[in-house]
């Protein structure tokens, strides 16, 4: 792909997530509790990955600043909507690295809404279900 | 037995046969004919799964500031209330809780359950549309066949009845539980539900609410049109919110999550 082209493309990427950001916290059934103005990246590895309703819950191992595994739940959208737009149970696997943006809790604890993960190849996969290729 | 109980217990059998015959079931049931599956060909064929496009629910129910505006003319921006429901409005804006209990699993009720971001199949048979609604797995019966509800027992969709004027089905939705359902103000068990269901095209479904409540409206409150595109390839999935749910809001209404156990979880 020639450069002019990825820009577009990024572009487009960039409007999509604007505009399924604001629709898509209409499909979390309760999103109280998760602080719609911050953002957080959190690293690590997939211990589990909920693939139930009424979210599916990816639980990452990372490892903090003193250098301890700490368990975070990231909680996105259900499967039955991920499944329509080319999710599956296999989707992540127990091991796989992840870098995830979320919107995290208001009260601290170790959890946020999943808004995107990216894996070390550059595949992202958006809260709204799409995943986009490495570059 | 006495005499006179046995007489007060046959009326008792015979008020609550004719408050069933009222309420609920048709005065008879016919078994429909081959005519009738015929006459529902001639219908407009709303029979498939269909779901409000990404973007669309929001656009469809308004911002809390014009809802229904759109292309429309002028609309009340806001629900005109009676002053007895202007009160009661102002009392439990005060009281507004984090969030409702859609949060601990239990739907949201008519109207906000036509707007979620899963699909709804659409099933036309004689004498009635069944809509099989995904999230949270809710089924409406809207009877065609002519029976109306007087005073039917308060639920989370309503009891519905629907006629047809030219190509609009209109769902006509009486008998309400006191649960969010997605309305910004205090309703009574008055409130009628009123949707008319058209394709503006075999692939679009468009769904026109509005709420009247001799009680609580001066006038009829548009909610604004949802517009639903069909999905011919789609099937209605399994929905079980109690599987996995993590979100709970409490009986002050503090909205919290469980984290407990995540290798617990189901799957």
């Amino acid at each position: 792909m020639n450069k002019p082209m990825r820009a577009v493309v990024k572009g487009m990427v960039a409007v999509s997530l604007v505009a399924g950001g604001a629709t898509v916290a209409l499909a979390h059934h309760s999103a109280a509790i998760f602080d719609a103005s911050q953002t957080r990246v959190i690293s690590g590895t997939v211990k589990k990955f909920d693939y139930s309703n009424p979210h599916t819950w990816v639980w990452l191992d990372v490892t903090n600043d003193q250098g301890q595994t700490e368990t975070w739940g990231v909680e996105g959208m259900s499967p039955n909507y991920l499944n329509r737009r080319g999710w599956s149970r296999q989707t992540l696997k127990p091991g796989d690295k992840l870098s995830v943006t979320i919107r995290p809790m208001k009260d601290g604890q170790k959890a946020g809404m999943w808004i995107s993960g990216k894996r070390p190849d550059g595949e992202v996969l958006l809260m709204n279900g799409e995943i986009k290729d490495k570059e | 037995m006495p005499l006179h109980r046995l007489i007060f217990a046959a009326s008792l059998i015979v008020s609550q046969v004719a408050f069933a015959q009222d309420n609920a079931a048709p005065k008879k049931y016919k078994a429909p004919t081959a005519a009738d599956w015929t006459a529902l060909g001639k219908l407009p064929d709303f029979t498939g799964v269909w779901e409000i496009p990404l973007g669309g629910a929001r656009a469809a129910a308004g911002r809390g500031g014009a809802p229904g505006r759109a292309g429309r003319g002028a609309m009340p921006a806001q629900p005109q209330l009676t002053p007895e429901y202007a009160a009661k409005a102002k009392e439990t804006t005060a009281a507004r809780a984090e969030d409702n209990q859609s949060a601990n699993c239990l739907p949201p009720g008519l109207p906000a359950i036509m707007g979620q971001p899963y699909p709804v199949e659409l099933l036309m048979t004689p004498g009635q549309l069944t809509i099989v609604i995904e999230a949270y797995t809710q089924v409406r019966h809207i009877y065609t066949d002519g029976r109306k509800f007087e005073d039917p027992d308060p639920s989370f969709n309503g009891s519905s009845t629907g006629h047809w004027e030219g190509d609009t089905l209109v769902v006509e939705s009486v008998g309400f539980e006191q649960v969010p359902r997605g309305i910004n103000f205090p309703y009574s068990e008055k409130m009628k539900i009123t949707e008319r269901f058209r394709l503006s095209d075999p692939e679009t479904l468009n769904i026109e609410t509005t709420i009247t409540d001799p009680l609580a409206l001066t006038q009829p409150y548009p909610l604004g049109n949802r517009v639903f595109k069909r999905h011919r390839s789609w099937t209605v999935a399994e929905y079980v919110c109690e599987e996995n749910n993590r979100n709970f809001v409490d009986a002050s209404g503090k909205a919290g999550i469980n984290l407990a156990n995540p290798t617990a979880s189901p799957k």
